[in-house]
């Protein structure tokens, strides 16, 4: 398995006057799935959005490393799934993929898209209007996403909302291989997908 | 490197492109403001000999009344949908600016194939030096499309989206504005514009050098 060290230190986040969280310190090793629980409004999803560089920290760094090197940019190597997460409406399931295949360069070709989609239980409706799709499906699609390369790692935020049992073992296997190739954050607050990690942090304690 | 920055800003054109394609907001509001502005300018004018400089400026007042409702097509969508996290963790900034730049570019486009054969059908013909003309046209666009583009990713970020736009739009487009306008009355005497091309030119040298840097430090918080 490839080195991947996702570091944080020191990292604090406010907006406005409030902090959501100061001085967190995490060093995670590749093959670990950390679980990211707490209350509503204790950061989880802020935490996520850091990491993914959709926010910028207020204070304190994150640094994603490789083989002990410093990866320069390592929004280029994620897989983001948040379930407010939107989609654009207009657009096929099919066309979301191959989309994102290629703004990341990584194969668009047909069979291998259809072959992801079909993983996730969605390539029969793989060319409708995200529109048409349900909560459940939608959820899929972005699990789909995020998963699509195999990035070393994986930021899921309420992954788990919306979906059937179905769905959740399908969770269950993404986290599963993950730690076959690199890092997972998963934030949750369902008492049964929170045992999947093999770290947890609890936020607001 | 290089390839893959284009396949990801064509990839971002190519999804703006579709999107319009299946709703046809965007072209449809361009064409509707454009149009509307020609066929009132032609009405108004109806019998009567425009000076040069009347009709430069008539044309792009009608040029840029059909852009504006492009602008909310690009960004402030994304913003408005949700979609804007997807885009960012997606593409890079620099590939999300050109992206976006494109559509824009292609609406521009869209908006003088028909714009040029109406004007010309209902106030005047564009005559003169007409490669002085396809150079302002040209110069102008990419100048038009660069304002509208960076404008559009500021004004989408903050809640008071009319007033910051009027505040910024206005100081961007109205020098540019002036130096087409004294241009296009050159092109009309049947002069080449050699110095509002000049003009024109060094403020696309500066929007396609200082744009996508402006564009980077607005788009991720």
């Amino acid at each position: 398995m490839q080195q991947w060290t996702l570091e944080c230190r020191r990292l604090g986040k406010r907006f406005g006057e409030r902090w959501v969280f100061r001085g967190l310190e995490l060093q995670i090793q590749a093959g670990t799935v950390l679980v990211v629980r707490g209350a509503n409004g204790s950061g989880k999803s802020t935490l996520i959005k850091l990491v993914a560089g959709l926010l910028a920290p207020t204070e304190g760094a994150i640094q994603l490393w490789h083989n002990g090197n410093p990866v320069p940019d390592r929004t280029r190597l994620l897989g983001w799934c948040a379930a407010d997460g939107a989609l654009y409406r207009e657009l096929t399931g099919y066309e979301h993929l191959r989309w994102w295949a290629q703004v990341r360069s990584l194969p668009d070709a047909r069979d291998a898209l259809m072959a992801h989609l079909e993983r996730f239980e969605l390539a029969h409706r793989a060319h409708d209007w995200v529109r048409a799709y349900s909560t459940g499906m939608r959820q899929r699609l972005r699990m789909a996403i995020a998963t699509y390369g195999d990035p070393p790692l994986l930021l899921l935020d309420e992954p788990d909302a919306g979906l059937d049992p179905s769905g959740l073992k399908l969770l269950k296997q993404v986290l599963d291989e993950q730690t076959r190739r690199g890092i997972a954050l998963f934030a949750t607050n369902r008492a049964e997908c929170a045992e999947w990690g093999d770290l947890a942090l609890e936020l607001g304690a | 490197m290089r390839s893959s920055w284009a396949r990801e800003v064509r990839a971002i054109w190519l999804k703006d492109l579709r999107q319009e394609w299946r709703l046809r907001q965007g072209i449809v509001a361009s064409l509707l403001m454009g149009v509307a502005t020609v066929v009132g300018v032609g009405f108004a004018s109806l019998g009567q000999t425009l000076s040069s400089g009347l009709q430069a400026g008539l044309f792009w007042v009608a040029v840029l009344f059909g852009m504006f409702p492009a602008l909310a097509r690009g960004f402030i969508v994304e913003e408005e949908t949700g979609t804007a996290d997807l885009l960012r963790v997606a593409a890079r900034p620099a590939s999300v600016f050109w992206g976006k730049w494109l559509f824009h570019a292609t609406l521009y486009l869209l908006l003088s194939v028909a714009l040029v054969p109406l004007y010309a059908l209902l106030v005047v013909p564009l005559s003169g030096h007409l490669g002085g003309w396809l150079l302002l046209w040209l110069g102008g666009g990419f100048c038009l499309t660069s304002v509208l583009t960076l404008c559009g990713a500021f004004v989408a970020q903050t809640a008071v989206r009319g007033a910051l736009l009027a505040g910024l739009t206005f100081p961007l487009l109205l020098p540019l504005i002036l130096i087409l306008i004294a241009g296009s009355r050159q092109a009309i005497e049947g002069v080449f514009p050699a110095e509002p091309l000049q003009g024109v030119f060094g403020y696309a040298l500066a929007l396609s050098a200082g744009g996508a840097w402006v564009f980077e430090k607005v788009w991720r918080e």
